[in-house]
């Protein structure tokens, strides 16, 4: 909320146009960071299909939103914007029963493989996700026909996006609502639990299958939620294409920034890299050696950045190991 | 000696490359076919003639479709030392092949408002090796520092670190979207006019055999990928080669045992970086002209895909993943143009191919040719979900690759008819 | 278990091997749009017809009737009657929404050819290949079609066309490039290519005039592209045109638009609200444009914008797109032809055709651009008719000594003979976005060409693709 309020005194102004940038990246980067996190801790594969994921939430929106009308075809009377809550809600339910069905299919099989090898049928994963994705998505960008239009409320002088807002807001909700159930919850410590060790915590009576399932749930719920957000006036204002799956990789420096394992570095990592990005989009554009798109590279010199000073990010957990 | 398989009574029998008679003659065999290739189209020897074949892989599509094959060879067998033997995870092959590329067009290339220094083949494919491996060299103490994942998110962070340089070099690469024109491939001693073989021109060898340009580049590209995975073979039976796999299956023991860790990674990355090189220098002058958003993640996915499909760490797997990923989709389209031949005739085939290709815009099907027209999967869209799928499926069901399979065949033969 | 997953993966690889053997046998059988096979080989133009001739100049020579007489190579069958065209077309890249569009076109058009008797009795097939945006899948696709077609149709991309071009010199194939950069007119590219419709370049000078004749009093301009000569051609027709009109260029983001970094549309669409410019040029990819327009918008930011026709997409404007009412107040496109639902004789009887032969597909002004290319290969096929001539020089030397290619309307008439000063295309049609028109956008001005591209030299391609 606080963020909101903050937000609300940004204009037009240099300094209003980072903080706009900073928290809209930010939130989308935490957002897809924190998923990552979440199946990387319960279930040690990198996932390279975050992106895909991503995608195919926010295709999802849009179907059920404006083709599909579901569930407003049935409820004619509704306003605009209770039917389209409620078709986010039922994109991002699917979104959450494709991921656990995925990791039912294709991870659980790899159990006590190499990391690398889970990490490598990911990418596999990543490939058949994002082509059939974006055979549906089709040629055309996919509007996800929210209620909030291009509006632009000016409040004493200054300019807001209502929509942007609300994102805001949402981001804060989940990541909270998340770190208190890693942290607090039972399910939370069981997944803690077979994070540390699979076989221990089998031992103690954990679920792990079922601690698998909700994780890659989660994470495909949570990447649902950050492609919603980037295919939104104005980030994407023509809705999702065939392009919003790669987004995802700029990703990748966040949570290594915060360290694969740790739920509050990806949170960190992600509005750092935002920051970063926001802060290099702003003040190094006008010098002519750095060329064209720099501030599209700079999430990934800070990541090694941060590497050669601490090979497994700020808050990852270090590998012991003596010779 | 015509002896049992496995049967070896001293420790040059158990080095050797081709252990028994057998398999040095059914190799033999196969390097006649391989050259062989380009003589099976029609008219390529003498007034008319061919050897008799294949036609079809004579032809300048599929010798084309083969060059490509040998040079992805080249860049996998890089991969492989890389990963396979060394167990460091890259994805940044695109990235030194790129370098490679580059290194190429600014020696070999002659001076226009791009760079280049207009140097002959022998110095440009050398370089084109060697500049990488020097990079490597320089990239990889920072990559020792990292391990396992977070070293894949490094090496990932480095093909999009290159990207941005490609764009923004635009004095080497021509600038994004724009491309450059690359080196041919002509042999000269120095800048005189006249090339000794120039592989653009078709000419007459002996006086009998035609060759096009594509055929003596199919031959050059053959004895490259044939050389580089003789070495790389090599490679593997060395102390160097050892210590790469000892630091693969655990580096700590590695060091125990007095294997320098840092020195070992450095190499397998000056190594691999050399082979991606050439690699790509030979792809960027086969092509012709890249532009600089070719050498992306897709490419790295790519090379990972082939020697996970292959078989990690072993050179057949390798040329055989490399053969796998490059002439199957090709297979696909073809099969998919004659399903679509088969459902458009009617008949049988009509009836059970329907529900798999779709023919029109009316037409329900999982794939077809007019992509845009008619609902489903376009051919190059049923091909990367079919190259998603084999690597999943590998990965679960086959670990050991193309290359586990056929020594499972091999096996069962060894014994049969007894099961033991 | 084990066991029996193995025996899946044996299943596998025979499966494959079995699809190798079946595959050498499917080797060469392309894809054909043929699909009125049905010749009826000597029935007269009819009135509706597209194909009747109406520009080639005849010259009553009396090779006519016999196809004996006709001289072939590789792609024209006289025998089996049957004449194959090439297409190397972008289905599945970034720009296979308009390139989709423009097969379809090539595919009515021809079908409506066939069954009104062909090319003098000679039945088209299409062959259609995806080259995927990609140049070396391009130069691959290129090869394996390489001998079997008489013409490329078209040939999509700026650096896959340049990059094949050696491969059309040798083969001294025709090819319509799909792409209106200034250099196909340039003599270092014109020997095989057929240009046709306004280069970007000079399209944008349309535009910009336009607009600031349209809306009075504009001082200052923005311009951002995307790099390569897709953007960079429209961005130097932007600074042409600025100088030209004494507009005060405040933004030049020539090259900096990346449509896959985020942070590059940001920093573009920041730059542009930045500099308050009356008008913004923005030559991009349809979502970068849709995403820098969005947020520069949302700064509070308004301009008239305008880009090249492939910038533009309908998806701005569709029933739930977000941005419809800005972008229908504020969007400005030039096109190199008629509308869909356009007045001219061209445009209608083609839409007609379409919506005869393709009742299904939805309505798009791109299937113009299909009829263009289509009719340009037509006309240079019915002139190596007459030549006697149907190699694939002969059809590229009468192609080369077409003067006036006539498009009903529908485009602007295109010569292929003199300087490349009398050769380039200066006109266009300008647009503006319709929220109530079917394909989104409207005719505004049917013929426009500005006083100063009118008295623009063309010395050659507005930005040089360095070799």
């Amino acid at each position: 909320m606080i963020e909101a309020v903050v937000f609300a005194q940004a204009g037009t102004s240099p300094a209003g146009r980072l903080l706009v940038d900073f928290l809209s990246l930010g939130s989308i980067y935490a957002l897809l960071a924190m998923g990552f996190v979440i199946i990387f801790k319960a279930t040690q594969v990198l996932n390279f299909a975050h992106g895909a994921l991503a995608a195919l939430g926010a295709f999802l929106v849009a179907s059920f939103a404006t083709v599909l009308q579901v569930p407003g075809r049935w409820m004619p009377g509704a306003p605009l914007w209770l039917r389209w809550t409620l078709s986010v809600l039922a994109a991002l339910a699917l979104a959450t029963i494709i991921g656990m069905v995925l990791e039912r299919i294709v991870i659980r099989p790899m159990l006590g493989e190499e990391l690398f090898a889970v990490a490598i049928v990911t990418l596999g994963l990543d490939i058949i996700i994002r082509t059939i994705t974006n055979d549906f998505i089709g040629t055309q960008a996919r509007p996800l026909g929210d209620p909030f239009g291009t509006n632009v409320w000016a409040i004493e002088g200054f300019t807001l996006i209502p929509w942007t807002i609300i994102a805001q807001v949402a981001t804060t909700i989940v990541l909270v609502a998340l770190v208190a159930l890693f942290f607090r919850s039972r399910l939370g410590i069981a997944m803690r639990a077979t994070a540390f060790d699979q076989e221990a915590a089998r031992a103690q009576g954990i679920d792990v299958g079922r601690v698998f399932s909700i994780s890659w749930g989660i994470g495909a719920f949570l990447a649902g939620v950050a492609g919603i957000f980037l295919s939104l006036f104005p980030r994407r204002a023509a809705g999702v294409d065939q392009s919003t799956a790669f987004f995802a990789f700029a990703a990748f420096p966040a949570i290594i920034l915060g360290g694969l394992d740790s739920v509050v570095g990806a949170v960190v990592g992600g509005f750092a890299v935002g920051l970063a990005q926001a802060l290099a989009t702003e003040f190094l554009t006008g010098i002519s050696f750095l060329g064209v798109g720099f501030a599209g590279v700079v999430p990934y010199l800070l990541m090694l950045a941060v590497l050669l000073i601490r090979p497994y990010g700020l808050f990852g957990s270090e590998e012991i190991r003596r010779v | 000696m015509l002896g049992r398989p496995l049967l070896r009574t001293s420790y040059e029998a158990d080095m050797a490359l081709f252990p028994s008679v057998t398999q040095r003659v059914v190799f033999a065999l196969f390097l006649l076919f391989l050259v062989a290739i380009p003589f099976f189209a029609p008219g390529t020897i003498g007034e008319s003639g061919s050897l008799p074949g294949p036609t079809f892989l004579g032809t300048s599509d599929w010798l084309r479709l083969l060059v490509t094959l040998g040079i992805y060879a080249i860049g996998a067998l890089g991969l492989n030392i890389l990963t396979g033997l060394a167990g460091q995870v890259s994805l940044g092959h695109a990235f030194f092949m790129a370098v490679g590329a580059y290194t190429a067009a600014v020696f070999g290339s002659p001076q226009g408002p791009l760079w280049g220094l207009g140097l002959p083949i022998w110095i440009w494919l050398p370089m084109a090796g060697i500049v990488p491996a020097i990079l490597g060299t320089l990239i990889a103490p920072a990559a020792v520092r990292v391990r396992g994942l977070y070293l894949a998110v490094v090496t990932l962070g480095l093909v999009f670190i290159g990207e941005y340089l490609w764009r923004n070099l635009d004095f080497i690469t021509g600038g994004s979207q724009s491309g450059r024109t690359f080196p041919a491939l002509e042999f000269r001693f120095w800048q005189e006019e006249e090339a000794v073989l120039s592989m653009t021109e078709p000419a007459t060898w002996f006086g009998v055999l035609n060759m096009s340009p594509t055929a003596k580049t199919y031959l050059f590209v053959l004895v490259l990928t044939a050389v580089m995975a003789l070495v790389a073979k090599n490679l593997q039976r060395t102390r160097t080669g050892r210590a790469f796999m000892a630091i693969r299956d655990r580096d700590v023991a590695a060091e125990v045992m007095g294997v320098d860790e840092f020195r070992t990674k450095t190499l397998a990355f000056a190594i691999s970086s050399f082979y991606a090189g050439i690699a790509g220098a030979l792809l960027a002058t086969f092509i012709g002209r890249t532009i600089p958003e070719q050498w992306n993640l897709n490419m790295s996915v790519e090379f990972i895909a082939i020697i996970l499909i292959g078989g990690i760490g072993t050179v057949t797997g390798t040329l055989l993943g490399s053969a796998f990923v490059i002439i199957l989709p090709r297979l696909v389209a073809d099969l998919t143009q004659l399903g679509e031949r088969l459902v458009r005739e009617g008949g049988t085939w009509a009836t059970i191919l329907d529900p798999l290709v779709s023919t029109g815009s009316g037409d329900w099907g999982l794939v077809n040719t007019s992509a845009g027209v008619a609902p489903g999967l376009s051919v190059d869209q049923l091909n990367l979900v079919i190259y998603g799928v084999l690597i999943i499926g590998f990965l679960i069901f086959e670990p050991l690759g193309l290359y586990g399979i056929w020594l499972r065949i091999r096996n069962y033969w060894k014994g049969w008819p007894f099961t033991y | 278990m084990r066991g029996r997953n193995r025996l899946w993966v044996l299943f596998v690889v025979f499966a494959m091997l079995a699809a190798a053997c079946g595959g050498g046998g499917g080797d060469g059988a392309e894809e054909t749009a043929d699909t009125e096979p049905a010749a009826e080989e000597t029935t007269p133009d009819t009135g509706g017809d597209i194909s009747e001739d109406t520009t080639a100049d005849t010259t009553d020579a009396d090779e006519g009737g016999a196809p004996g007489d006709i001289a072939t190579d590789v792609g024209v069958d006289l025998e089996a009657g049957v004449i194959r065209i090439g297409l190397l077309s972008d289905l599945s890249g970034p720009f296979s929404p308009l390139v989709q569009q423009i097969v379809t076109a090539h595919e009515v058009y021809w079908e409506d050819v066939n069954r009104n008797g062909g090319i003098n009795g000679l039945q088209v097939e299409l062959v259609i290949e995806d080259n995927a945006y990609d140049v070396p899948t391009h130069l691959q696709k290129y090869e394996e079609i390489r001998d079997e077609v008489a013409v490329i149709g078209h040939s999509t991309g700026s650096p896959h066309t340049v990059a094949a071009l050696p491969a059309y010199q040798e083969d001294d194939i025709l090819a319509v490039p799909l792409t209106w950069y200034s250099g196909w007119v340039d003599p270092q590219y014109n020997s095989n290519l057929m240009h046709h419709g306004a280069p970007y370049c000079i399209e944008i000078q349309n535009a910009i005039s336009y607009i600031s004749d349209d809306i009075g009093g504009a001082s200052t301009i923005a311009i951002a592209s995307v790099p390569g000569d897709f953007g960079l051609d429209g961005a130097a027709g932007a600074q042409i045109a600025a100088e030209a009109l004494g507009l005060e260029v405040v933004y030049d983001g020539a090259g900096k638009v990346n449509p896959t970094d985020e942070a590059s549309l940001t920093e573009v669409a920041n730059g542009i609200a930045a500099s308050g410019a009356d008008i913004v040029v923005l030559v991009a990819t349809p979502g970068a444009f849709a995403s820098i327009y969005g947020q520069a918008v949302a700064q509070g930011f308004e301009a008239k914008w305008t880009g090249t026709s492939p910038s533009w997409s309908p998806a701005f404007v569709a029933p739930d797109s977000q941005i419809r009412e800005a972008v229908a107040r504020d969007v400005y496109i030039t096109v190199p032809f008629d509308a869909w639902d356009g007045e001219s004789e061209g445009a209608q009887r083609f839409t007609a055709l379409m919506q005869e032969l393709r009742p299904d597909n939805p309505p798009f002004d791109a299937y113009n651009e299909g009829y263009v290319e289509a009719r340009i290969v037509h006309e240079a096929l019915l002139r190596a008719y007459e030549n006697g001539d149907m190699t694939r020089a002969g059809i590229l030397a009468a192609a080369k000594s077409l003067d006036n290619v006539e498009f009903d309307g529908l485009a602007f008439p295109e010569r292929y003979t003199g300087e490349p000063n009398d050769m380039v295309q200066r006109h266009s049609f300008v647009y503006r976005p319709d929220l109530e028109s079917a394909t989104g956008a409207v005719v505004v001005e049917r013929d426009y060409m500005a006083p100063i591209v009118e008295d623009f030299v063309f010395e050659g391609a507005c930005y040089e693709l360095e070799s």
